[in-house]
C-alpha cells in the first residue's frame, strides 16, 4: 500500500461461479481512474471483451466508489455501478448507474474501493462483508422477496449498522428494466437483471475502520468549511424560490423551497424551514424539499424530515408520512425518495380527477414509491411512463394484447387517475407477466424492436422525450442548447450529467450568469437564455467538455453530480462566484496526491476517454459520428414552425449542430470525420495499450 | 458611500451639513429610530415615519418634537439616511418608507414598497422585473405566497382592473397546457417567447427533473 491518503487501498474481487474472493490493490491497478466509474471502464475494458453479453458469466458488474468517499467532504455518497448495459439497443454497451445512501462509506470503512463481480452463483446467494471477512451465504430464503425484506432480513444477520444493496424480483426474473437499492430508496437503475443474472441478491457491508486523510487536520477542516459556504440548495440551486429578506434574487423554479413558515408538518414536533440564508450552514439541510418541489404544496403537511447520504448536507430525499395511503391501498403511510422516485406512480396516469397536485396524485407517488422500490422497477428517467402512456392511447396495447390479456388490465381505473391500477402494471412488469409486463421491462429500444414499432418515429414525437438507443434525453437540447445536445451524444444510457444543468438553472439572472461563464469557459456565448439560443459558440463545446469531465471526475470521485459542480454559490459577496478547484482541493488533501486543476481535470478526461474507447470496441466501428451519436428528429423540429434561433423556438439548426460537433471533438482532440479519438490524443493521457487494441480492429481514425 | 441604488426614489435626500452631525444632542433618540428601522428590516418589513410614534417605548428618551425643540422624525430620518450606510429610503406613489440593508436587500425592499403602494402595482412591477430581468412569465400562484399574501380571488380582479388601465396594458396573460395562468409584460418579452417559458416553467421543466 502507498502512502496516500482517501482511498482504502484494496478493491475486492469476487469470482460466484468459483466462490472465490481476493483482493487487489486499488493504487497499482487503477488511481490513474481514481476509482468509482474509472475503475468501471478499466476492468471492462481490460476483463470484459467485445460481444460478451450483460448476462454472461464473463460479464463484471463493478460497485466502485472513489478516494472522497467516506470522508468530510461533502456530498460524497455516491457508489458507480458499471456494467453491460442490458437496455442499451440494439447493442449492450457499457454505461454505469449510481446509487447514493451510506454504502460507498461502508465499503471504504469496511477496507475496499471497489467491489468486482464476475462469474454466476449456482444458486441465489448474498455477499457479506464485514470488514476484511467476506463471505459468500445462501440467499434462497430471500429470493423472490423484496428489496424491503431481504434488506431487513440481512440487516438481521448483519446488524443495524451494515448497509445492503439488494435486487427485488424484477431483478431476479432477469428483467432488463430493473434496478439495485441501497438502504431501501437509493437506486441505481438498470442494473439489477445483471446481478439477478449472476444469481446475487444482494450485497451487505458493514465497516469499522476509518479514512485516512493526508493533509493537516486544521487544513481538511478549513476546506470543509469553506465548500460548505459554496453550498447551495438540491441541483446546486443558489437564490430562493421566492422573495426573502437575504435575498437579491428569487426563481420560482428552483429548488430552494425552504422559506419562513415552511413547516414539516408531519414531523414530531413543529419544524420550522426558516429561511435558510447562505452563511447558515448548519441549516443547509432544511433548503430543499423535494416532495413539495415534485408533488406540489400539500407535501408539506406530510413531511416528516429530509434524508440522504453519507456525509451531504443537502437532503434530497424527503420522508414522507401519508396515513391515507395504508387503508386504502395496504402499503405503509411512511416512504421517502426523491426526484424520479417521487415521480414514478404519478408519471403513468394523464390526469386525476382532484388535479396534477391533488391528493389523488399524491397517492399515486406513495403506492409507485411503495411498489417499484420494492419490486426493483426501473423507470428509466421516465421513459417507461411516456412509452406506456403513448401505447395505450394510441391504442396500440389493445392492438398488440390477446383481448383475453387486455381485458385483465382495469382500464376504466387507469383513465380515471386511480393508483390502484398499479398494483396490476408493476407486479407484472417485475414478474415477466404476459406480454404487456414482459415488454415493458425489455427497454424501449427492445420493445419497440419486439412490437414493430420505429425508433425513428419515437424519436420524432419531442413530448416523449426519447433520444437514442433505448433512452430519454437527460437535460438535453431544449433546455441547454448545442450543449445538452452534445452532453446528450456520449453516452450510451441517458447521460445523467447534471454540470451544465445545474449552473443553468441555480437561478441566477442571465447576464450573472452570462459573467460567470465568461470566466469559466472563457466567453459569455458559453450560455443562453432559455428559448433564445444563439449559434454555435466555441465556448459552448467547452462547457460541453468541462460538464462531462466534471461528471467523469464526481462519477470516480464518489462526489455527487446531481448536487455538484460548485461554480456558482449563493455569495452575494463573491459575486455569486462558486470555486471550480474545489474538487481537486479536497483530492489534493484527501490524498496527499498534488494534483491542481488542470491536472485532476485531465483525470476526468482520461476516464471518459477510456468510455469512448470502450464504446468504439462494443460498437465494433470507428463511425461514431454517424452510428452513435445520433441525434433524435425532434431536436430540429418545433411546433411555433418559426426558424431555430428565434426567441421562443427550442430546436437547433441541422447546420449549427454539425458544427458544434466539429468544435466538441475538436476540443476533445478527436478526429472530426469519425468523432473518434486520434492515436496522439490516447498518447497524450498515456493510453497506448488502448490505441494499440484498437488500431489492431480498424477501430483508429486513419 | 452606498452600495446600490438600483431602485427608483432609493438613496438620501436630506444634504445637511456634515458637521451638524458631532454637535447633535439627539443622538439617543437618533439611535433608537434607526434601531426600529433595523429591527422592523429583520422582520422582513418596511418602515414609515407615521409608524414609528407608535413604536415608540416608554423608556426611550421623549419622542421627538414632543419637547418642541422643532425637529420632527421626518428631519431625523433624513438625516438618518444620510449618515448611516445601512439606512435607506424609498419613495414613490406611496409613504416614504425606509429599510437597512444589513438585514433586508434592495431587490426584497422594492417588493415590499410595492406592495405599500398597491395590488396592481405590486403585481404589475412584479411582473415587469421577472420579464426584464431573467426573462421569464410569472406564475399567478406566486402572488398568493409570502410576501405577496393575495388572495387567488383578488388576483383575478385586480387582473381584470389592469386590463382596462392603460398604465398597465403592458401586463398580459398566458396559460400552460397544464392551465397554469403566467402573467407577463409585453415591454420586455416576446409573446411566443412568453409562452414557450410558462409551457417549459409548469410542464416542461417536471418532465426533466
Amino acid at each position: 500500500m502507498s502512502g496516500y491518503g482517501g482511498w482504502a487501498g484494496k478493491v475486492l474481487r469476487v469470482d460466484l461461479s468459483t466462490g472465490r474472493s481476493w483482493t487487489e490493490d486499488t493504487i497499482e491497478q487503477y488511481k490513474a481512474y481514481l476509482g468509482g466509474t474509472g475503475i468501471g471502464y478499466k476492468v471492462m475494458w481490460d476483463e470484459v471483451p467485445a460481444g460478451t453479453k450483460p448476462y454472461d458469466p464473463e460479464n463484471r458488474i463493478i460497485f466502485a466508489v472513489g478516494p472522497l468517499a467516506g470522508t468530510g467532504a461533502p456530498c460524497n455518497g455516491r457508489t458507480a455501478v458499471t456494467t453491460l448495459w442490458p437496455t442499451c439497443w440494439p447493442l449492450p454497451l457499457v454505461a454505469s448507474g449510481h446509487m447514493g445512501g451510506q454504502f460507498a462509506a461502508k465499503l471504504k470503512y469496511a477496507g475496499y474501493d471497489a467491489i468486482v463481480i464476475q462469474g454466476k452463483a449456482s444458486r441465489p446467494v448474498w455477499l457479506m462483508i464485514a470488514d476484511r471477512k467476506v463471505e459468500i451465504h445462501d440467499a434462497r430464503r430471500i429470493w423472490g422477496q423484496g428489496i424491503r425484506t431481504a434488506t431487513t432480513a440481512i440487516a438481521e444477520i448483519m446488524g443495524q449498522d451494515a448497509v445492503v444493496a439488494a435486487i427485488g424480483p424484477a431483478g431476479e426474473n432477469l428483467v432488463p428494466m430493473s434496478v439495485v437499492i441501497s438502504s431501501v430508496s437509493h437506486s441505481a437503475g438498470g442494473i439489477g437483471s445483471v446481478m439477478g443474472s449472476k444469481n446475487l441478491k444482494a450485497i451487505g457491508v458493514r465497516g469499522t475502520g476509518s479514512i485516512r486523510i493526508a493533509g493537516k487536520k486544521e487544513d481538511w477542516e478549513k476546506l470543509i468549511k469553506y465548500h460548505l459556504s459554496l453550498l447551495g440548495a438540491n441541483n446546486q440551486h443558489v437564490v430562493p424560490n421566492s422573495p426573502q429578506p437575504w435575498a437579491e434574487f428569487y426563481d420560482p423554479t428552483t429548488r430552494w423551497n425552504a422559506s419562513r413558515g415552511k413547516r414539516w408538518g408531519a414531523a414530531g414536533h413543529l419544524v420550522d424551514t426558516g429561511t435558510c440564508a447562505p452563511r447558515e450552514t448548519n441549516r443547509i439541510a432544511y433548503r430543499s424539499n423535494m416532495a413539495a418541489f415534485f408533488v406540489g404544496d400539500n407535501a408539506w403537511q406530510h413531511t416528516v424530515r429530509g434524508s440522504g447520504c453519507t456525509s451531504c448536507p443537502i437532503r434530497c430525499h424527503t420522508i414522507l408520512k401519508v396515513p391515507a395511503v395504508t387503508a386504502k391501498y395496504g402499503i405503509p403511510a411512511v416512504g421517502q425518495n426523491t426526484c424520479v422516485g417521487f415521480l414514478f406512480g404519478r408519471s403513468f396516469f394523464k390526469e386525476f380527477t382532484d388535479g396534477p397536485k391533488g391528493m389523488t396524485a399524491l397517492e399515486a407517488c406513495m403506492v409507485g414509491m411503495h411498489l417499484s422500490d420494492d419490486l426493483g422497477v426501473w423507470c428509466n428517467y421516465m421513459q417507461l411512463q411516456r412509452d406506456f402512456m403513448k401505447l395505450y392511447y394510441d391504442g396500440v396495447i389493445e392492438k398488440k394484447l390477446g383481448s383475453r390479456e387486455f381485458n385483465s388490465y382495469s382500464w376504466s381505473k387507469y383513465e380515471q387517475g386511480d393508483p390502484a391500477f398499479l398494483f396490476e402494471l408493476l407486479p407484472r412488469i417485475a414478474g415477466k407477466e404476459g406480454e404487456l409486463g414482459m415488454v415493458l421491462g425489455l427497454g424501449t429500444g427492445y420493445m419497440l424492436e419486439r412490437w414493430g414499432l420505429s425508433e425513428t418515429e419515437w424519436g420524432k414525437d419531442k413530448d416523449l422525450a426519447y433520444w437514442k438507443m433505448g433512452h430519454p434525453k437527460h437535460h438535453a437540447s431544449e433546455e441547454a442548447g448545442q450543449c445538452g445536445l452534445l452532453i446528450n451524444l456520449m453516452y450510451n444510457r441517458d447521460a445523467q450529467c447534471h454540470s451544465h444543468t445545474n449552473f443553468l438553472r441555480n437561478g441566477l439572472p442571465l447576464p450573472l450568469q452570462k459573467k460567470l461563464a465568461a470566466e469559466i469557459w472563457g466567453a459569455p456565448e458559453a450560455v443562453d437564455g432559455l428559448g433564445d439560443y444563439k449559434p454555435m459558440h466555441r465556448s459552448k463545446a467547452r462547457m460541453a467538455k468541462w460538464s462531462l469531465l466534471r461528471k467523469e471526475l464526481h462519477d470516480s470521485l464518489s462526489l455527487c453530480n446531481w448536487m455538484g459542480p460548485w461554480v456558482a454559490s449563493p455569495i452575494r459577496e463573491r459575486g455569486y462566484r462558486g470555486d471550480d478547484s474545489i474538487e481537486s482541493m479536497l483530492y489534493k488533501l484527501a490524498t496527499g496526491d498534488d494534483m491542481d486543476r488542470e491536472e485532476l481535470d485531465k483525470v476526468g478526461e482520461r476516464i471518459f476517454l477510456l468510455h469512448r474507447a470502450l464504446t468504439i470496441r462494443g460498437m465494433g466501428t470507428k463511425e461514431m459520428r454517424v452510428h452513435h451519436d445520433k441525434i433524435p428528429e425532434w431536436v430540429f423540429t418545433d411546433k411555433s414552425g418559426k426558424p431555430p434561433f428565434t426567441k421562443g423556438a427550442t430546436h437547433l439548426d441541422r447546420n449549427d449542430v454539425q458544427v458544434a460537433l466539429d468544435m466538441f471533438y475538436e476540443e476533445l482532440g478527436w478526429d472530426k470525420a469519425t468523432g473518434a479519438p486520434t492515436r496522439g490524443t490516447y498518447r497524450k493521457f498515456g493510453m497506448d495499450g488502448v490505441a494499440a487494441a484498437l488500431a489492431k480492429h480498424n477501430l483508429m481514425p486513419v | 458611500m452606498k452600495g446600490h441604488a438600483n431602485m427608483a426614489g432609493a438613496g438620501k435626500e436630506d444634504q445637511s451639513e456634515p458637521g451638524d452631525a458631532l454637535v447633535r444632542p439627539r443622538d439617543s433618540v437618533d439611535e433608537h429610530v434607526a434601531e426600529l428601522i433595523r429591527k422592523r428590516s429583520a422582520a422582513g418589513e418596511l418602515i414609515t415615519a407615521a409608524e414609528i410614534p407608535d413604536l415608540w417605548e416608554d423608556e426611550y428618551p421623549p419622542f421627538p418634537d414632543a419637547d418642541g425643540s422643532g425637529e420632527d422624525i421626518a428631519g431625523i430620518l433624513s438625516r438618518l439616511v444620510h449618515e448611516n450606510e445601512d439606512l435607506y429610503k424609498l419613495s414613490g406613489a406611496g409613504y416614504p418608507c425606509y429599510y437597512s440593508d444589513l438585514h433586508m436587500t434592495a431587490a426584497y425592499a422594492q417588493i415590499m414598497f410595492h406592495k405599500q403602494e398597491g395590488p396592481l402595482r405590486l403585481i404589475a412591477e412584479t411582473v415587469r422585473k421577472n420579464s426584464c430581468e431573467c426573462q421569464r412569465p410569472v406564475a399567478l400562484d406566486i402572488f398568493t405566497q409570502p410576501p405577496f399574501n393575495l388572495e387567488y380571488n383578488q388576483i383575478r380582479d385586480y387582473l381584470s382592473i389592469m386590463t382596462i388601465m392603460e398604465s398597465y396594458d403592458d401586463i398580459v396573460a398566458t396559460s400552460s397546457s397544464a392551465s397554469m395562468i403566467y402573467l407577463y409584460s409585453t415591454a420586455h418579452l416576446e409573446r411566443d417567447h412568453a409562452e414557450m417559458l410558462a409551457e417549459w416553467l409548469d410542464v416542461g421543466q417536471a418532465h426533466n427533473p
